[in-house]
């Protein structure tokens, strides 16, 4: 941890020095860019859109990504028809479809929720029919000979068994919602965070981008990091002590 | 060969920690075939890493040939305990790793290895890759490429621990024909009575936690030995005299890790 | 059933596109949002001819292979260092694991101001996108070597770079190579989306032309294209790792 911190001291020497005049600010002008972000009523205004965006294309695309995984995963001939056209279309560049997403739902934030959900639907697909399929049978055979019901076994079994690669797909999927959103923010639109950096590329005011950019990437570390505490705790709450 | 000079080997801190092996001293001749064995977490294996150079002990001394031991000594070769081909490797280029390390070229490194793959009797498997080899087989390659770099003592940690009570009569068998072409001087650590005293000339017996040495048992049966030396009744005596110390062990360490 | 399962999943897509287009023939789908499959099949060849695609196409590989090989090298690279020194790893790891998480790829003004409107720009962004998540996979593959063989190898007296060299590297082989997939995706995924957002050189930039142009059948043609590249790719890339592991 001392180690961060003398690099934090480090890197601030290497940014004050002359390197490329107006890209790399000094430390000084970057602290003022952050403030000036974080005490601009518009900035919060930006993120409220945005961050509204993004939390109705991590439902959508979420859900609908683990209704499809579910089928995936309980169903061997639904897996072998079907999964495959997932694993292919889950690398593929999503931006790409934004125009199409715009004929669909308009220029507003509905194309934005869209290009999200989009981005998030796939790794949710995949990491859920991998969660189901990866529920140790012992259980599944226990619940049966307690004569589990149907529902019973989803509740009891399926649900708290997958809860950690299912945090972890949410995680995934929250990351590459959040890309789609915000670069369908950069390519057409007139608010949010997106917009607000292409803003401050057009003024050429870099402090002002590293502002928005820094809390970006600092607001999705920390998301990132609770939802992967939260499936590691969740990993120690269900899986089998380790011999 | 072998010289073992008050090994003690202490984990953790001073006054919270635990002695796994405690002033242990013994020697091994030329030629000769020794067994350690004791009960589980007796400190077995600690005492191997030792030996093998891969662990500093606390206190005492490791001497191989009269030169102390400060790491990895090339007169010593070790066989593992857990699975430990190189898994890229092919049957023959495992085998000949440690003549590859010495530089030599190709063709002979090749037919040296051809050589030790008969001798563990894997003969045509030279092309496969371990992940087509059963788990004995898989022992057998590690045996025969830790016998190609042509060791004056032999170290084993359990090596046949992984493997079916079937597979390990047969193995114990191959190393016993091994031991009497090579007269390869051994040291082998089990935790297996018939094992040791059918391969060994002595055995040691290890006291659970702290690791001491408790008795040193010389098995008289005669050479060369084949697996129908289990039937005999020296055999059975010296089982019967052996098990009567590890059960006291074994006992002990039960009670202690409160089961 | 599961044999012939893949089949009549083809089928079934086979059936939803001969669906959609007598759905947009009766009217019910608005052919001005999404054009008759035959329509998109009949603007390849015009993509082909008047697009120059297959040039494209190129410049996107290339950018590609470049950001993704340059990651690859870069990565591994670092990766084993920070697996060499255990203190150099606890204190960077966490911030390549929020550089990881982070969505760099929004910092491509600040590169459009670094490097101009240029391919390099372009590269230089899918490196920095791929970089993060190469170094932890790295780490972590190098760090799954069995302690066994390293002590195998100690036993034989390797020193460290011998150690490295002989049972490091190859032991940790199929991560790396899974580190090499992680980049070109990567580096796919960004390259294209840079390509469209700046309107800049390969596939990416045709589908954004396309797309200012209103020309629907070609936009989604142009799509389909990128969607088959990227599925050979990683289709070869997939066929490559489950080769090599399976060789353990």
């Amino acid at each position: 941890m001392a180690a961060i911190l003398l690099l934090g001291g480090w890197q601030a020497m290497a940014l004050s020095g002359l390197l490329f005049r107006d890209v790399v600010p000094p430390l000084g002008a970057l602290a003022a860019g952050l403030w000036n972000v974080i005490a601009d009523p518009t900035f919060w205004a930006n993120a409220l859109i945005t961050g509204g965006e993004l939390l109705a294309a991590v439902l959508i695309g979420g859900m609908l990504g683990v209704a499809t995984g579910l089928a995936l995963g309980a169903s061997h001939v639904l897996s072998a028809a079907f999964e495959r056209w997932f694993t292919w279309l889950g690398p593929t560049p999503k931006i790409i479809l934004f125009p199409v997403l715009i004929l669909f739902c308009g220029v507003g934030p509905a194309s934005k929720v869209a290009m999200g959900a989009v981005s998030c639907f796939f790794p949710l697909v995949l990491s859920t029919a991998a969660a189901v399929r990866g529920v140790d049978p012992v259980l599944l055979r226990v619940a049966r000979s307690f004569r589990a019901r149907p529902w019973q076994t989803v509740l009891k079994v399926y649900l708290p068994a997958t809860v950690a690669p299912l945090l972890n797909g949410v995680r995934l999927g929250f990351g590459v919602a959040l890309i789609g959103v915000l670069l369908a923010e950069t390519k057409l639109s007139n608010q949010g965070v997106g917009f607000a950096v292409m803003q401050a590329y057009a003024r050429f005011d870099m402090p002002r981008m590293y502002g928005l950019l820094i809390v970006v990437v600092g607001f999705a570390a920390a998301v990132n990091v609770a939802l992967g505490h939260a499936a590691r705790r969740a990993v120690g709450a269900t899986s089998k002590k380790e011999t | 060969m072998l010289s073992v000079a008050n090994v003690t080997m202490r984990f953790g801190t001073p006054a919270d920690g635990v002695t796994a092996v405690d002033d242990v001293s013994f020697d091994i001749r030329p030629g000769e075939f020794v067994s350690i064995i004791g009960p589980s977490g007796c400190g077995k294996s600690t005492l191997f890493n030792i030996v093998a150079g891969l662990q500093p002990a606390t206190s005492g001394q490791v001497s191989v040939e009269g030169a102390a031991v400060r790491g990895p000594h090339p007169a010593v070769g070790t066989v593992f305990q857990e699975e430990s081909c190189f898994p890229w490797r092919s049957v023959i280029d495992n085998v000949a790793f440690p003549l590859e390390l010495a530089g030599m070229p190709r063709g002979e490194r090749h037919d040296q290895a051809r050589h030790f793959i008969e001798l563990v009797g894997l003969r045509g498997f030279e092309r496969r890759l371990p992940s087509e080899l059963s788990g004995g087989m898989r022992q057998r390659v590690c045996i025969a490429r830790t016998l190609a770099a042509k060791p004056r003592l032999l170290l084993m940690d359990e090596p046949f621990a992984a493997l079916d009570e079937q597979t390990r009569l047969l193995l114990g068998d191959k190393v016993l024909q091994i031991q009497q072409t090579l007269r390869q001087t051994t040291l082998l650590i089990t935790h297996s009575i018939t094992e040791a005293v059918q391969l060994s000339d002595r055995v040691l017996v290890m006291t659970y936690r702290p690791g001491r040495l408790k008795r040193f048992v010389t098995i008289d049966l005669p050479r060369p030995r084949t697996a129908e030396v289990v039937t005999s009744p020296e055999f059975g005596a010296a089982v019967a005299s052996l098990w009567a110390d590890l059960r006291e062990e074994a006992s002990r360490g039960m009670a202690e890790a409160g089961g | 059933m599961r044999r012939i399962a893949p089949l009549f999943g083809l089928l079934a897509i086979c059936l939803l596109i001969v669906l959609l287009q007598f759905a947009i023939g009766a009217g019910i789908v608005d052919e001005y949002t999404v054009p008759r499959p035959t329509a998109i099949a009949a603007a390849l060849p015009r993509l082909l001819a008047e697009e120059g695609i297959l040039t494209r196409f190129l410049t996107t590989v290339a950018e590609t292979f470049a950001a993704g090989a340059a990651a690859t090298l870069v990565g591994t690279g670092l990766g084993a260092a920070l697996y060499r020194w255990p203190l150099m790893r606890r204190s960077f790891e966490p911030w390549v694991a929020v550089l990881a998480a982070a969505p760099l790829v929004l910092a491509y003004p600040l590169f459009l101001v670094l490097f101009g409107r240029s391919s390099s720009t372009v590269v230089v962004i899918a490196f920095a996108s791929a970089l993060p998540p190469v170094v932890l996979q790295t780490v972590a593959g190098f760090s799954a070597v069995r302690p066994v063989l390293l002590a195998v190898g100690r036993s034989f007296g390797l020193g460290r770079a011998a150690e490295f060299r002989r049972v490091l590297l190859p032991a940790a082989l199929p991560s790396v190579f899974t580190g090499l997939r992680l980049a070109l995706m990567f580096g796919l995924i960004n390259v294209v989306g840079v390509e469209f957002l700046i309107n800049l050189g390969g596939l990416g930039a045709l589908i954004n032309d396309l797309s200012e142009r209103y020309d629907l059948p070609g936009t989604w043609a142009a799509i389909g294209f990128v969607v088959l590249v990227s599925v050979s790719l990683f289709t070869v890339l997939d066929g490559g790792e489950r080769w090599l592991q399976r060789r353990r």
